[in-house]
């Protein structure tokens, strides 16, 4: 009797829990009317023009969180995203793509193009008031070839062979011999304060979640797991920002991103090309709040053949099978035509891009009589060549990437038409790399290169990059190929700089090792409330100019209904 | 219990290293400005380069001080206790920060469930056969069959985008360190209504079904029909009588649920941004971050001996039968 009654009252408190969610539920919903018709007047503002303002916050958001914001250890692109607003670097890259001073106010160098000096602005500080000065940027250097430190990034910085402050505002570095690249690489070091970790270990210094720099933002809090925030730095050496409040919100799921979108949460993502060329265009609710920008990236696509492989050692049958590829097809059918082809490892455009050099046209005719004279004939009139009584068949290896796989599946079909029988497997990253890359254990991959502004692809092409680990893993072995990557380094001069890689990329294009597939557009979304934003974006980006982005007072969140 | 952990940890970390690859073969491996000379170095700092029974060795060691060590992928971030610099700066550990939230979401979850399900175990059992009966299997199936993600997203966009009623994501709001008490209980809740309810309602087939078997076997045992013979009220018969029984294997269902309940949803997880033990786990695998995992790997296999350990010990305080067994014995 005792227990029926226990369990039966015990019910009860249940149901009225139940009941009392549904009631919240109710609250709830009755709360979002306001906030619909806040958005309607939202939505008639947005087109108005408004003066520059400072104020405000920016929300995005990002799929991986950074595992520490010193950049050159953490290593990740999560990582560099936050922590470049932070921090600063000597050199940085103007609108245009062209070097300009950042914390270096000009640099010199020497006649025999070993030695470059750098002169740093005067006056410069750190957020926390201390001077920045020569020391720092020394100690920075000195951290990121220790051993200790474990850079990823080290080897373009262990080529100095002396680095010098013979004042507080100088910092000179000597190379064993002139490197080209050596100004790029300058671009890319952020500077760390001396003062705050010195003998301190990097990886385990509570200054990698708290880290204090000198640019724009600096880090007001990091909720691990959730976001991190940062504010404005009023000792900053670049001058103010427009926008009070960086956050970056860590959402994994890309469809949770775009979820936030939607819903005015967040104020940017970056799109794939189904989000951007066929979900918001059929969303008015959704056009009316969001510009879209896309820019090309430096970056391609690329199927690889395995040079010591036969039959790819014979560039007829290279040739062949890029005639083969329809790589509009590709473009069209995988990045609904958010891609461009090319001819060159270089972004389309810029200096380095050889505009005289075409890709290889689609010409199936003209692969069948290449293969044909490469001794490959369908003798058993099965659809597929063969050689030696061998049929003509290889697999393509890539890894666990939608469009990727998409674009090996458009290869398969096209050479199957040409009579090459095509497998294609796709492999988890860690995997793909160590067991197959490293190994030289494949034949054919579709791959994509990320690359940097500065020209120089030694680590790619030439022929003594070939050891597991290492990215020459096509085994690409041409002494031209080797001869002009070794001069394009010793190279400062940008005009004869510009005709050795154009000589480079014409070389590459003719002997075909890779064929390239295309280069995608980087795609964004940002909302309409954010101001200042160029368009179409110069070659450096959209983002070249985020720190004058602005956001004006009527336009911007309630921050207190901020969820 | 102890050789049972030992032989755990070995087959996992074993069966881990067996994987291609180590925590250099991660995005920065394939970026050309990176170098092999580098990558060298870092699997020597990590002994990476050793045998793997010697890394195993070393390992066991620091475990046996309860040393978790400090992952390898997350600047060396501790794995499980918290330590403190010399200027008082605290870093907490990966687990340390992941485990309170998979765990109040999965208690807060497995409640739901079983405060849902023993009430709906009961009616299907009484009702066996009957419209009600029918309409509960119906409503539990459907919730089994639709994959908890597509669910998710589509009440995430129905709650969240369409209405506002809800936040889409997340743990807490942007502004959540400048509420009140009360507004952080409503932003709690509001944050949490989803991620809990959804996988509650998915997991609800399971111990319906269990509980109404449990009920129908009881129903058709010698002593409910002498209780029903001998004339008392239907309400006692089923309450006091069969139920009292009939949840006796619920204590194995949440016993064997102690495990899971550190384990936490990876899709769940990462739908919802909740920095959880699930997407920890994942994300370690991936990246071959090995004292994550295998961090992970011994605290869940501990805690799935002491969930067993746990579960027996409840049954035979619940059960005169077991207990007596037990005695005799």
């Amino acid at each position: 009797m005792k227990n029926f009654a226990f369990l039966n009252n015990k019910l009860l408190k249940r149901n009225a829990k139940v009941s009392s969610t549904f009631l919240l539920l109710f609250l709830l919903s009755s709360c979002g009317k306001p906030a619909q018709d806040a958005t309607k007047s939202l939505l008639e503002n947005l087109n108005k023009t408004y003066p520059s303002q400072s104020g405000g916050t920016f929300i995005d958001a990002t799929i991986g969180e950074p595992s520490g914001l010193i950049y050159m250890v953490a290593g990740e692109s999560a990582a560099g995203a936050i922590s470049s607003n932070i921090f600063n670097k000597l050199l940085k890259y103007d609108k245009n793509l062209d070097l300009e001073g950042e914390l270096a106010e000009n640099w010199k160098i020497s006649a025999d193009q070993k030695t470059i000096t750098f002169k740093l602005k005067p006056n410069l500080k750190w957020a926390d008031g201390k001077p920045l000065t020569s020391a720092d940027v020394l100690w920075t250097w000195q951290a990121v070839i220790d051993e200790k430190t474990g850079s990823p990034y080290a080897s373009d910085y262990q080529l100095v062979k002396k680095a010098e402050t013979p004042d507080a505002l100088t910092f000179s570095v000597t190379y064993e011999q002139a490197y080209a690249p050596a100004l790029d690489s300058w671009s890319g070091l952020q500077i760390l304060p001396k003062h705050l970790l010195v003998n301190q270990d990097l990886h385990t210094s509570a200054f990698t979640r708290k880290p204090v720099g000198s640019s724009y933002y600096q880090l007001d809090r990091w909720t691990h797991g959730e976001n991190i925030k940062l504010s404005r730095n009023p000792r900053s050496v670049l001058g103010q920002a427009k926008i009070d409040n960086l956050v970056t919100r860590i959402i994994p799921d890309s469809s949770a991103q775009f979820l936030e979108l939607m819903a005015d949460n967040i104020d940017s993502m970056g799109l794939d090309p189904i989000k951007y060329a066929r979900i918001i265009p059929a969303r008015p609710e959704l056009q009316q709040k969001l510009a879209l920008y896309k820019e090309l990236g430096s970056g391609y696509t690329y199927m690889g053949f395995n040079l010591k492989h036969q039959p790819f050692d014979d560039v007829r049958v290279r040739h062949a099978i890029n005639y083969a590829i329809d790589k509009q097809e590709i473009i069209d059918g995988v990045y609904l035509g958010l891609g461009i082809d090319i001819a060159s490892p270089y972004k389309p455009g810029t200096r380095w891009s050889n505009p005289n050099l075409k890709p290889y046209p689609y010409d199936p005719a003209k692969a069948k009589a290449l293969l044909k004279a490469a001794g490959f004939v369908d003798s058993n009139n099965d659809g597929i060549l063969e050689r030696d009584g061998k049929p003509f068949s290889f697999e393509i290896l890539t890894n666990q990437n939608k469009e990727r796989e998409k674009s090996a599946v458009l290869i398969q079909h096209r050479l199957k038409d040409v009579g090459i029988q095509v497998n294609i497997r796709a492999i988890e990253w860690a995997s793909f790399i160590s067991r197959f890359i490293k190994t030289g254990d494949f034949e054919v991959v579709v791959l994509g290169w990320g690359l940097g502004l500065d020209p120089d692809q030694y680590n790619i092409w030439h022929s003594s990059q070939q050891a597991p680990g290492q990215f020459n893993f096509i085994g690409y072995n041409n002494p031209t190929i080797d001869k002009l990557l070794e001069q394009g380094r010793l190279e400062l001069n940008p005009d004869k700089r510009m005709k050795i890689y154009h000589e480079f990329a014409q070389t590459l294009l003719e002997d075909s090792p890779i064929v390239y597939l295309s280069a995608g557009y980087g795609l964004t979304a940002i909302h309409k409330r954010v101001k200042g934003i160029d368009a179409p974006a110069p070659p450096a980006g959209v983002g070249w100019n985020s720190y004058d982005w602005y956001i004006p007072e009527p336009l911007r969140r309630n921050e207190i209904a901020a969820k | 219990m102890i050789p049972l952990l030992i032989g755990i940890s070995l087959i996992s970390f074993f069966i881990m290293h067996l994987a291609p690859g180590d925590i250099t073969s991660n995005e920065a491996a394939f970026n050309p400005k990176t170098s092999e000379e580098s990558r060298q170095k870092l699997r020597e700092m990590y002994n990476l380069d050793k045998p793997v029974i010697v890394q195993y060795g070393l390992w066991m060691k620091r475990m046996t001080t309860l040393d978790f060590g400090n992952s390898f992928a997350s600047h060396q971030k501790p794995v499980f206790w918290q330590t403190a610099d010399k200027d008082g700066n605290i870093t907490k550990g990966m687990i340390q920060e992941a485990l309170p939230i998979t765990l109040m979401i999965n208690i807060l979850g497995l409640m739901i469930t079983l405060a849902l399900a023993v009430p709906l175990g009961i009616i299907a059992a009484r009702k066996y056969g009957f419209w009600q009966d029918k309409s509960i299997t119906l409503f539990n199936f459907i919730g089994f069959s639709i994959p908890g993600f597509w669910l998710s997203l589509l009440l995430m966009y129905w709650l969240g985008v369409v209405n506002n009623w809800l936040p889409i994501s997340g743990l807490h709001s942007l502004n959540y360190e400048s509420l009140d008490t009360w507004s952080k209980l409503k932003d709690g809740f509001s944050h949490l209504l989803l991620p809990v309810i959804i996988p509650s309602v998915t997991g609800l087939a399971g111990i319906t079904l269990f509980v109404k078997n449990g009920m129908l076997d009881v129903f058709h045992q010698d002593y409910i029909t002498t209780a029903r013979a001998k004339g008392l009220s239907e309400h006692k018969v089923v309450y006091t009588h069969a139920l009292r029984n009939a949840l006796l294997p619920l204590i194995t269902i949440v016993g064997l649920s102690i495990p899971s309940l550190i384990g936490g949803s990876v899709i769940a997880e990462t739908i919802f941004a909740i920095p959880g033990m699930g997407k920890l786990f994942f994300d370690s695998v991936m990246m071959r971050d090995f004292p994550v995992v295998m961090g992970i790997l011994t605290i869940g296999s501990a805690l799935t001996l002491i969930g067993n350990l746990i579960a027996d010990i409840a049954y035979a305080w619940a059960d005169p039968r077991v207990r007596r067994g037990v005695v005799r014995d």
